[in-house]
């Protein structure tokens, strides 16, 4: 009996809900009116579409992590929903007086 | 498909609505600060929505769960605190100073 390469394990296929990422699908297609927003108005109103941006794109990645069953994929969602929040801060921040 | 399988069919299209909702009012809007209002629902609603359903999924004892619950926390908590840099922030820039003016009343007027 060879020792030298165990037989490789069968190819996992990990189930995917379709119903999860057509949701993801929809959600991302109400990017497209923040995308209108960020080019055609105010810039304060472009901070406020890029905010719910960041907010809408965390949920995104939290639908995908549940739709595809991977759990390290919920991690994406924590680290956009924090650094979101850190770069609206920092764009609100240079928006008082620097832009 | 069973009752659980409904709730979170349920909990997730309420969930996109609010979000594309959210999105359709930042447009509707003719001023920031009245689409800062509209960032609350995607913010608040659909987070809590979301991680319900997760966790109806999964459990909540498993680490979906959790850290979907951990991400609709942070979004509830951070999304405030940024809604209120973000209209200081437009306060500053138009007027110059965050505090009052000496004749300035802080009351909202008649639409």
């Amino acid at each position: 009996m060879s020792v030298l390469a165990p037989p490789l394990a069968a190819e996992v296929v990990l189930p995917v809900s379709t119903g999860w990422l057509i949701a993801g699908a929809v959600l991302l297609a109400g990017c497209f009116p923040l995308l209108w927003v960020c080019l055609r108005r105010s810039i304060l109103e472009a901070l406020v579409a890029v905010e719910l941006a960041g907010t809408i794109t965390t949920l995104v990645l939290l639908i995908i992590a549940q739709g595809t069953h991977r759990q390290p994929f919920f991690d994406l969602a924590l680290v956009s929903a924090v650094l979101s929040f850190g770069g609206g801060l920092a764009f609100a921040r240079f928006l008082e007086r620097w832009v | 498909m069973n009752v659980a399988d409904v709730v979170v069919a349920v909990l997730v299209t309420v969930a996109v609505l609010v979000g594309v909702l959210s999105c359709i009012g930042v447009l509707m809007t003719r001023n920031a600060y009245d689409a800062l209002h509209y960032t609350a629902p995607a913010s608040v609603v659909s987070p809590v929505l979301l991680a319900v359903a997760v966790v109806i999924e999964e459990g909540i004892g498993s680490q979906a769960g959790i850290k979907s619950i951990i991400v609709a926390l942070l979004l509830i908590v951070l999304n405030t605190v940024l809604v209120h840099a973000t209209a200081r922030a437009g306060r500053i820039r138009d007027k110059g100073r965050w505090a009052l003016e000496p004749n300035e009343k802080a009351t909202i007027p008649d639409r």
